[in-house]
């Protein structure tokens, strides 16, 4: 049956909340494993190379996860529920989703377009840590020596380990304290290395 | 997925800001095996947009062991994932760099490159990082892996998938070689002058012994220098 409109995130709460309650041991121990082995069961998956070279093998991939989404479902640990979405509401997703965009300002921005395959044109190179802990002391500088390599065309952020000395503990004033001075320091890195309108 | 983050969801639409969904599929976990964890990738890329009003999504796979993202099987997982998106799509996909080793090491640049040759020929549209030392170590990180992270994938650009899965198939075996021994590598610190920012002469000679090694599997890095005009910029 169509859909009758792309999912929005009030919907897809809406659908939790309505889903079957499951046992979070049953998703992640029976189901999932489950109906996984069945999909490459059904679709003759059988992986042998890095990247696939026939598009039937990519299709029938294609077609084992779609039916994975469809049938299984997705999962809410905190409502300990299933949401179920069709497959038509999974396309609705996927045209609604946006196929360009633009990170970063003015000189230094990078498109970021479908590419297709392996095209001639390389992906956008976002320079970072990652979410790897940096000091307070060496955030600038680590940020800046990515922003300054020429091939890098965006930037990532690594997590402040402290903020004026004291952790930037989860759940606490200084996470958000040490989220906002990340921003900051990243956007002084980009600035040092002459491109300060990198997308962070 | 959890309450957190449908609420933080709910907010970034409203605002209308960029939203990327980030998941790490764990090759050897729950999902079982590469099969199985290709299936559920590519199940969950699809959630990323069709359920949480994703605009890109940033992959992941990861080994249960090694705690890396260029592990044979990870990259396979990857790799398999991004191409049957790609191929059904035009969905905006990303990926995150693990490498066992720090800084400073032929090893880590080797790992780096691996992944940065798997996902751009695999279709992906933007390679994110890297967080060498497999982003656990205070100041493990620098400029230099993401150097080789782009300039690989710059050289990897337009190449025949056959002649990548090759070069793959030669250059990964020479790090998986390391993984119980691999080197710690050194800090930002230690591979960099911090006050001009600039990488030590050991640091450069390091990855100019990297690039000869890709060389030598057969990666022309020299087509970095054209590749990388043709990025999407002004």
């Amino acid at each position: 049956m169509a859909a009758t409109r792309f999912l929005t995130i009030p919907d897809v709460y809406e659908r939790f909340i309505k889903g079957k309650k499951v046992p979070e041991a049953d998703w992640d121990y029976k189901i999932i494993p489950q109906n996984a082995s069945a999909l490459k069961e059904k679709y003759n998956i059988k992986i042998d190379t890095f990247i696939p070279e026939d598009k039937a093998q990519k299709d029938a991939l294609f077609q084992a996860g779609l039916e994975m989404l469809v049938e299984t479902g997705f999962y809410c640990q905190d409502l300990g529920r299933v949401l179920k979405v069709t497959e038509e509401e999974v396309w609705e997703g996927v045209k609604r989703a946006p196929k360009k965009l633009i990170l970063g300002e003015g000189r230094d921005i990078a498109r970021f377009y479908p590419r297709r395959g392996n095209s001639s044109v390389k992906p956008i190179i976002q320079g970072g840590p990652t979410g790897s802990p940096l000091s307070e002391d060496y955030f600038v500088k680590i940020m800046q020596s990515y922003a300054q390599e020429g091939i890098v065309d965006d930037l990532v952020n690594g997590v402040m380990t402290t903020v004026e000395g004291k952790p930037a503990k989860s759940k606490t004033p200084w996470e958000v304290r040490a989220t906002m001075q990340e921003l900051r320091a990243t956007k002084e890195a980009r600035t040092r290395a002459g491109r300060p309108g990198l997308g962070v | 997925m959890d309450m957190t983050g449908l609420n933080m969801l709910a907010g970034w639409t409203v605002a209308g800001d960029t939203i990327m969904i980030e998941q790490m599929p764990i090759f050897g976990g729950y999902t079982g095996g590469v099969e199985e964890t290709a299936i559920c990738d590519v199940a969950t890329t699809l959630a990323s947009f069709a359920l949480f009003c994703g605009n890109f999504h940033l992959d992941g796979p990861i080994h249960i062991r090694w705690g890396t993202t260029m592990a044979k099987e990870t990259l396979q997982v990857a790799g398999w994932a991004c191409a049957a998106v790609d191929a059904n799509t035009d969905l905006l996909l990303a990926n995150q760099y693990y490498p066992i080793a720090g800084p400073c090491t032929e090893m880590c640049l080797l790992e780096t490159a691996a992944q940065a040759i798997n996902d751009t020929a695999s279709g992906r549209e933007l390679l994110s990082g890297s967080a060498a030392a497999k982003g656990v170590v205070q100041d493990k990180t620098t400029g230099m892996e993401a150097r080789i992270m782009g300039n690989a994938a710059a050289a990897t650009a337009g190449m025949k998938v056959s002649e990548v899965n090759e070069i793959l198939g030669k250059l990964v075996p020479m790090y998986e070689a390391h993984y119980t021994d691999a080197p710690a590598g050194k800090t930002f610190q230690e591979c960099y002058d911090v006050t001009s920012v600039r990488p030590t002469k050991e640091y450069l000679e390091v990855y100019d012994k990297a690039v000869a090694t890709l060389e030598s599997v057969g990666l022309d890095m020299s087509r970095a220098n054209c590749s990388g005009i043709r990025v999407c910029k002004n």
